[in-house]
């Protein structure tokens, strides 16, 4: 056991050299040495907005993630890289040559913050609580229900009339600990990127007489309940202020060097910066308003720092409604848009241009696929005119969520549509929970929607665009991408596996089941004393939150 | 009984068999204002619920990553949402008349109440402490004004509240951030400036109480220096200058009780607005108080929890307005309460 622990500082090393040698290079400040830390190790970060639970089980959200990666630690973890997955709680694992049963070994030197062993029930009764209708996870369906082998019911089982059925539902899944050390998963079809979701965050373990003894509701909102078995644990919660967070010593991995986390609950952009120019933050995402200032500042433009999201954006069109039950009129509406002035002056070089769905990072990036889709605004023209006639006599209703981002963006897209294509755009900016509620019924015609990744992994972009999927509105469907994707899915070997998901992705576009847009990135502010960051293009609220545990203070 | 039948009788509720002493009087018209609340409240309850529930959008609805029909429906169930309407209203008000306003949709796991008592104080300290620089400020300044007026002091006082009456809070917050934490951080080197936002009972007080209360002032003073003014011009006044009084008695025996009592009902609603909490500052400050909690909970669709601030700041409105009522009887004798 002491083995991983010395495997793991022997990693930090040359992790530590890289980022020191970016960041010398990328800035020309002389590189801070691991010598000079400072005498406070605290890390002060925004969040933005106040958690809404803290419970694994309960979590879905960006600003919950942010502490929840750190608190709470799965079967395995990602690499920086986003390559594959790492050990984390489970030292190791195996699978079965039938691809269906997972075995994962618990390290025994795994514990909770007040002490105790993490064990494989904890897992057994983490996934068992996800799975029960009754808690309503956010993050049960698709994820748990679909892969845990005996889960696929969760779909019809009403918490309220079916609640008789629900406790012999949660004992027949695919879900055992035959010895403490040990956690095994049974799926319902071999799928390779279950690995992705043994390392959701929301996929750590819960302990039972924790819950059992303060609630299912209550254990999570308060830092002397909070049993978590993360790196950090929550030492302080101010409601609507922050959270702070401090080494948990038990912790497998020995103790992290920053000694505090204090997690900030901003949500003005304005009073973040200023906080960021005070010395009272040490990152700060740059507001896309504030792009050019921060750009042309003498002393700001040296602590920039991006870093490229797996997150994309495409034009949704209502397949239901016309023009866009026409795939040719589809297609003109995706040639229509000048992307490379779109990430110019909407995205302030922020976000880079893409016309095709799978973003750079991702084994399925292909930016060659997106050629149909390439922006030639007299050809969109004539294939609208000759697919649903006179341009001019067609008018868009166009769904904006009400924000200035939103409307900047939504602006830009309907200008390129109006000049290039003759069509009238009939721009509906309207509050949040109001375009949800209509993209839910259809009850739209255009729309800019998108995807972040859940997990690297093309599967979790794929499914999305399968019939019947909730995440995309526009109602695009195809036999054939069906049976592609759900082939991919399930098959083990890489190559092929790219393969098919290449040809789906191939059909989506060329159909246009969207018009895709842009794949955005961040931009924050960094004091120059933050060591070692470890960014990846998922992080949660911050970037480098995923491996807080590797940042040291410089003295300042 | 001294009282014959068929007297007129003073206020529905009172039981003749009760003295008539001025302070039973002042009893009784407070319970029967506090009893009326009842059915305000139960008016006020039953429009929010139907417009909250009438508003397009459900809680589960969001931006991003959508949750699935079968976790939807095991939200309904769990908070309540799959009953019909009428039984929801039906459950809602026998919840509220035992106190139980119910768990946060939002904060999954946190109930209302204990929402609310962690939000409302940094907003209850913000506002009382704006409020007591209104009144001093505002009144004062508008008092000097009327006396002084046609002077230098005068212009100052109707140029400040002119330009403090049409800044807004937003404008106001953003530039005293830039100039006494940015700047002042920047010029001494991190030795002094106040701190940019948050809550603590220290000089983190300093420019959000200075911001909610600007507009305030401007307009109380404004409000105090036109009615001193009228009053100045009143025969009684005139009388007492001609009785040899000094200023200062003049202006604190008769002029300032008079000139005061339309101050008095602009304060009133001013004080529960300031209580109520101000997204605006709260947002500009980062402070963790109530009015911003209220405006989540409505873009979230937290029925809940925007009932039971919306019960809360009822409450606090008809109060703010019964301690008017009741300032009234003291500054100005012709009022009788009944």
């Amino acid at each position: 056991m002491d083995d991983s622990v010395a495997r793991f500082r022997w990693l930090r090393v040359p992790a530590l050299l890289t980022v020191v040698g970016l960041l010398a290079a990328a800035c020309g400040n002389p590189a801070p040495s691991t010598s000079n830390l400072a005498k406070d190790q605290t890390l002060r970060v925004n969040i933005q907005v106040e958690p809404n639970s803290l419970d694994p089980g309960q979590e879905q959200y960006a600003y919950e993630g942010a502490v929840g990666v750190s608190i709470s630690e799965a079967l395995v973890r990602v690499k920086a890289d986003l390559s594959d997955v790492q050990a984390a709680t489970a030292s190791s694992w195996s699978t079965s040559s039938d691809g269906l049963t997972w075995t994962f070994k618990i390290r025994s030197n795994a514990k909770w913050n007040d002490g105790k062993p993490v064990t494989g029930a904890d897992f057994v009764y983490a996934w068992q609580r996800i799975l029960d209708p009754r808690l309503a996870a956010s993050y049960a369906d698709p994820f748990f229900d679909g892969t845990i082998a005996g889960a696929a019911d969760y779909l019809s089982l009403d918490p309220v009339k079916d609640a008789a059925k629900i406790p012999a539902f949660l004992a027949g899944l695919g879900l055992s600990a035959p010895d403490a050390s040990t956690f095994v998963v049974k799926l319902q079809a071999p799928s390779p990127f279950f690995k992705w979701i043994a390392s959701l965050w929301m996929s750590a373990p819960v302990r039972k007489d924790v819950v059992d003894q303060y609630g299912s509701d209550k254990w999570a909102t308060s830092p002397t309940s909070l049993i978590t078995n993360g790196q950090y644990k929550v030492s302080e919660m101010v409601s609507k202020d922050h959270i702070t967070l401090v080494p948990n010593t038990y912790y497998w991995g020995g103790t992290p060097t920053l000694t505090k986390i204090i997690n900030y609950e901003i949500s003005d952009d304005n009073q973040a910066y200023a906080k960021y120019l005070n010395g009272e933050l040490d990152l700060d995402n740059v507001p896309l308003a504030n792009t050019d200032l921060v750009s042309n500042d003498p002393k700001l433009k040296n602590e920039v720092k991006k870093v490229p999201q797996l997150t994309l954006f495409w034009m949704d069109y209502n397949t239901r409604k016309a023009p866009f039950n026409n795939t040719q009129a589809r297609l003109a509406f995706s040639k229509a848009v000048d992307r490379a002035s779109l990430v110019k002056n909407v995205g302030k070089n922020r976000w880079t241009a893409a016309n095709f769905f799978i973003p750079k990072g991702m084994n399925g990036y292909r930016p060659d696929l997106g050629k149909t889709q390439d922006y030639d605004p007299a050809a969109a023209k004539t294939m609208l005119t000759q697919a649903v006639g006179d341009p001019s006599k067609i008018t868009i209703d166009f769904l904006i969520r009400n924000s200035t981002a939103n409307k900047q963006l939504g602006e830009f897209i309907a200008d390129q549509l109006q000049t290039n294509l003759g069509v009238k755009v009939n721009q509906v900016v309207i509050d949040s929970k109001t375009v949800t509620t209509r993209l839910r019924k259809h009850d739209y015609q255009l729309y800019v929607g998108g995807w972040g990744a859940d997990y690297p992994d093309d599967q979790d972009w794929f499914d999305i665009w399968m019939t019947g999927s909730g995440n995309v509105f526009g109602g695009w469907s195809n036999a054939q991408y069906d049976a592609l994707v759900k082939k991919a899915d399930v098959e083990p070997d890489a190559k092929k596996r790219q393969d098919y998901y290449d040809q789906a992705q191939k059909i989506m576009i060329d159909e246009a089941g969207g018009g895709f847009l842009y794949q955005r990135g961040y931009m924050f502010l960094v004091k120059p004393w933050v060591q070692n960051l470890t960014t990846t293009p998922i992080d949660q609220e911050n970037i480098g939150d995923q491996f807080w545990s590797k940042v040291s203070i410089a003295q300042h | 009984m001294a009282v014959a039948q068929g007297a007129p009788s003073r206020g529905a509720l009172l039981s003749l068999k009760i003295p008539r002493g001025r302070a039973a009087t002042l009893t009784l018209y407070i319970i029967r204002r506090i009893l009326w609340l009842i059915p305000v409240l139960f008016f006020v309850i039953t429009i929010t619920f139907v417009l909250m529930h009438f508003a397009p959008g459900s809680p589960w609805d969001k931006e991003g990553k959508q949750l699935s029909a079968a976790v939807i429906r095991n939200l309904n169930a769990k908070y309540g949402l799959s009953d019909p309407f009428f039984v929801q209203y039906l459950r809602y008000l026998g919840n509220v008349a035992r106190f139980d306003f119910g768990l946060s949709f939002q904060y999954e796991d946190q109930s209302v109440s204990s929402l609310i008592l962690r939000s409302w104080p940094p907003t209850a300290v913000i506002g009382v402490l704006a409020f007591a620089m209104i009144v001093i400020f505002g009144i004062g300044i508008g008092v000097v004004a009327a006396l002084r007026q046609n002077t230098w002091v005068d212009y100052a006082v109707v140029g400040f509240s002119t330009i403090g009456a049409s800044t807004p809070a937003f404008v106001l917050g953003i530039i005293l951030i830039i100039i006494f934490s940015v700047t002042l951080y920047r010029i001494t080197g991190g030795a002094f400036s106040l701190p940019t936002g948050s809550f603590a009972l220290d000089q983190h007080l300093i420019m959000p109480v200075v911001t909610l209360a600007t507009l305030p002032i401007a307009f109380i003073a404004r409000l105090t220096r036109a009615s001193t003014l009228e009053t100045l011009r009143q025969d009684y006044v005139r009388t007492a200058w001609a009785k040899g009084l000094r200023e200062r008695l003049v202006v604190t025996k008769h002029v300032l009780k008079n000139s005061l009592i339309p101050v008095v009902s602009a304060l009133g609603p001013t004080f529960a607005v300031l209580i109520t909490g101000s997204v605006i500052v709260e947002s500009v400050f980062a402070i963790p108080g109530i009015g911003r909690a209220f405006v989540v909970a409505v873009s979230s669709r937290d029925y809940p929890m925007i009932l039971a601030t919306t019960i809360l700041f009822s409450v606090i409105v008809a109060l703010a307005n019964l301690v008017v009522d009741l300032l009234y009887t003291v500054i100005d004798p012709r009022v009788r309460l009944t």
